[in-house]
């Protein structure tokens, strides 16, 4: 039962943390669990390692997951609020404690707790004891009185377990995974704190603290100290929690946030997070459009097949079954402009560009401003950053010439361009006044299949000033406007589709 | 069966067990086998080429005593190649020597009613398992006493192809339209993927896959997988050519040299009667290790600083 129910929160957080876990996996982790059983930590971490996470990426998100989720609770120890758990927690309970008499009394807390009492001295000397217990001069041990109210009464209980296990609860009650960004940790570790029970807590002690009985008062400092323990642990809790439970979907917020908002004015230390979701759009985009192999009628013959099929022709071979497959996979020629007018776009065309050539076998990348050059090769050779400084080092220094951009184009691979192609230009068509060339445009647009322009220009300031939209929008198959993740998704979507 | 057993009862056996037929495995390794044997589920292992996924199959087959029966996956691979094809020349010579026998199989029937019903009773025997021609995966299901089912580099084979592999990689079980369902019949094989990640393997796979991802290894155990391998290696050499490889896996490399390379690599230095590294030596040899000129070159000018410092 419990076992169960903490794995499956377990899984939950994986999810959460963007680890893709069916259901069917859940059960193949149950069974890996019942069979490796939980003493071995380490053990059970490499196992469920082998049977959840399926991707390197996820082993590392995995790995943290674990780590942090285990630190706190127990495989078995763990959150179970209901109390059919209780006598599973025997074992644990003993050891954690270090309380030889009144540890595994298990059922009746009241029970447990005059044995805890009496077995006090005996358990502050030992090593692995929950609570610091130095207490101030004045009040030496001795006796003490019996604490009054729940919570002070679980502190002087001394049992982690069922103090982590009361936390648990209160955590449940005020419905803590509900945490979604870090500045709510404090108002949640007050709840928490509020209900299991501390106003009645901090009465009891402000009580104590001014008795005239010695055993009163060392009643209070120990309820205090303990409540500060308490404290403690209950914010750890939280932070545990907010881990778990709010960390990503604050990502996911962000990264909500960060598709729809202009390229341009993202912040520079959003850049990695832009980075990983245009990376896995591309990927996404790439794998759903992915090519399906289709047998044309031509070829080399498939003898086995042919024979087979015409058995029925009484051996007569007439219908004929050819081997050749045609691959056919999108072919793509990306021009970028890097230039100083469209620069804060240009590094994420790059960064798009770059993430299209590693899920895309064939993307050949240029980039220009006043010069055009190819930098397929570059983007192989290199990391994503270093790609893209590269670039924009090398290439962004000339004042903007598309005319003289395609005038180059034209002449590296004019004639690779054909009917399968596709030609996605990147940028403002802003041409300082210069050579439209639009009529190498116009060759490119006969020759290939497709040409389309992309814009980071709202669609307003197309066509003004020295801006040729107009021109080249005539030749090219479809002109978008694209300065957000959402409309670069859009349009790559498009582009996998018509192109299949 | 037993030994097997025994052998897969806990992870260190295992892990004892690999080490004896000289394949150093880590923890998770042997996990991954042990979860494997125990639960029933085929391993997906990725990882980089040459750390010694397909070895961890065929040492498995070694140690368990049982037969490896091996599918290389390539592009264009289909079910006639993987899972059976029908004997279709067979079925032709048959119908051939059959059509002068019809007469008497028809026997005494009259009209066209009663002959079809003659033939009704022979039943479909062109397509019965006499007829069949059973390929990697039939065979490994086929197998009485269990084997071990590599399916090799599936990253490789078209994406039609994993969904081919599903009945079999969770039921133990193939179907053929002319026969019907085969099932494994006692012992179900122990299979291994292996995909070098050229592709992402679909998540229908995967999820009926326990994963298993090798990474390069690191130096205390790549140390022993060299001497296991290099028994007659002297220490020093093999302790200075280890760091070595380390140091190479820190650079910027087209292809970051393997187990498989340094394996080769401590041969080729034994070979040469070397004792310990020079700046010379590894220069005449790194085109043991580099597979691309690009990279000899770039590593090249660093030889003498890396050899100096794995010497210390």
């Amino acid at each position: 039962m419990g076992v169960e129910r903490t794995i499956s929160n377990f899984i939950r957080a994986l999810r959460n943390a963007e680890v893709r876990v069916s259901t069917a996996e859940t059960l193949d982790a149950m069974s890996v669990v019942e069979l490796v059983g939980y003493e071995d930590k380490a053990h059970l971490k490499r196992s469920l390692s082998l049977a959840l996470p399926k991707t390197a990426d996820e082993k590392n998100t995995f790995d943290a997951c674990f780590d942090s989720f285990f630190q706190f609770q127990d495989v078995r120890g763990e959150t179970a609020s209901d109390s059919s758990s209780e006598s599973e927690q025997e074992g644990e309970d003993s050891g954690e404690g270090g309380d030889g008499e009144g540890g595994g009394a298990g059922g009746d807390p009241q029970n447990q707790n005059r044995g805890k009492k009496k077995s006090k001295s005996k358990s502050k000397s030992k090593q692995n004891n929950l609570f610091e217990e130095e207490e101030e001069a004045d009040l030496g041990p001795g006796e003490i009185t019996d604490a009054h109210s729940p919570l002070g009464k679980l502190l002087m209980a001394n049992s982690r377990v069922e103090l982590a296990q009361s936390m648990a609860q209160a955590g449940e009650a005020i419905n803590v995974r509900e945490i979604q960004i870090f500045t709510q940790k404090g108002l949640y570790a007050r709840r928490i704190m509020d209900h299991m029970g501390l106003p009645d807590l901090n009465r009891e002690i402000s009580d104590l603290r001014t008795d005239s009985r010695v055993p009163a008062r060392r009643l209070g400092q120990q309820l205090k100290q303990r409540r500060d323990f308490l404290r403690e642990q209950v914010r750890d809790y939280v932070e545990q929690q907010f881990m778990l439970n709010a960390d990503v979907s604050g990502k996911r917020l962000r990264e909500e946030m960060l598709r729809s908002v202009k390229l341009s004015n993202v912040e520079h230390r959003n850049f990695r997070l832009i980075q990983e979701m245009v990376y896995k759009m591309a990927k996404k985009l790439s794998t759903l459009h992915s090519r399906r192999r289709k047998v044309f009628k031509r070829g080399q013959l498939n003898v086995p097949r042919t024979l087979r099929n015409n058995m029925s022709y009484d051996g007569a071979i007439f219908d004929l079954y050819w081997k050749s497959v045609k691959v056919d996979r999108p072919k793509v020629f990306a021009i970028c402009d890097v230039s100083g007018s469209v620069a804060n776009y240009a590094r994420f065309m790059l960064m798009f560009l770059y993430s299209m050539d590693e899920v895309m076998p064939k993307v050949r990348s240029f980039a220009f401003s006043s010069d055009l050059a190819e930098v397929t090769e570059l983007f192989n050779r290199n990391k994503i950053e270093d790609a893209i400084a590269k670039v924009l080092h090398d290439y962004s220094g000339g004042s903007t010439d598309y005319g003289q951009a395609l005038l180059d184009f034209k002449k590296l691979c004019l004639d690779d361009v054909d009917n399968r192609t596709t030609i996605i230009i990147l940028g403002d068509a802003r041409n300082n006044h210069g050579e439209a060339h639009a009529e190498v445009l116009r060759e490119l647009y006969d020759r290939s299949k497709r040409v389309i322009w992309l814009n980071p220009e709202a669609k307003l300031a197309w066509n003004t000033g020295d801006s040729e939209m107009r021109k080249y929008g005539a030749y090219s198959h479809q002109v978008e406007e694209c300065n957000s993740l959402m409309h670069l998704e859009r349009v790559v979507s498009n582009l996998l589709r018509q192109t299949n | 069966m037993g030994d097997i057993e025994k052998l897969a009862a806990s992870v260190a056996s295992l892990q004892a067990s690999f080490e004896a037929h000289r394949y150093i495995c880590s923890d998770e390794i042997a996990t991954a086998v042990f979860l494997a044997y125990q639960l029933r589920k085929p391993i997906l292992i990725e990882g980089p080429p040459g750390v010694g996924k397909t070895e961890l199959a065929k040492t498995a087959a070694e140690m368990f005593a049982l037969p490896l029966i091996r599918l290389q996956c390539y592009e264009g691979l289909d079910e006639s190649k993987a899972i059976y094809e029908w004997k279709y020349g067979k079925q032709l010579l048959y119908t051939q020597v059959l059509k002068e026998a019809l007469g008497e199989v028809l026997g005494d029937a009259q009209g066209f009613r009663e002959s079809v019903e003659q033939l009704h009773k022979f039943g479909d025997i062109f397509f019965s398992e006499e007829f069949l021609e059973p390929r990697p995966l039939m065979k490994a299901i086929k197998e009485e006493d269990g084997c071990i089912l590599l399916i090799d580099e599936i990253d490789k084979a078209d994406h039609e192809f994993e969904s081919l592999l599903l009945e079999i990689l969770s039921d133990y079980q193939l179907s053929i339209p002319e026969i019907g369902t085969i099932k494994a019949v006692a012992e179900p094989p122990l299979v291994f993927l292996t995909s070098n990640n050229t592709r992402e393997i679909s998540d229908a796979l995967k999820r009926r896959c326990l994963h298993l991802y090798i990474p390069f290894p690191d130096v205390d155990i790549e140390q022993r997988i060299v001497a296991a391998r290099v028994p007659d290696i002297p220490p020093a050499l093999q302790q200075q050519l280890v760091a070595f490889i380390h140091e190479l896996r820190g650079l910027d490399l087209k292809k970051m040299p393997a187990i498989s390379e340094t394996i080769d690599w401590a041969r080729t230095l034994l070979l040469l009667h070397a004792d310990a590294l020079d700046a010379n030596m590894v220069r005449d040899t790194l085109n043991v290790i580099l597979k691309f000129q690009e990279d000899i070159d770039n590593v090249k000018g660093e030889v003498a600083a890396i050899t100096a410092k794995v010497a210390k």
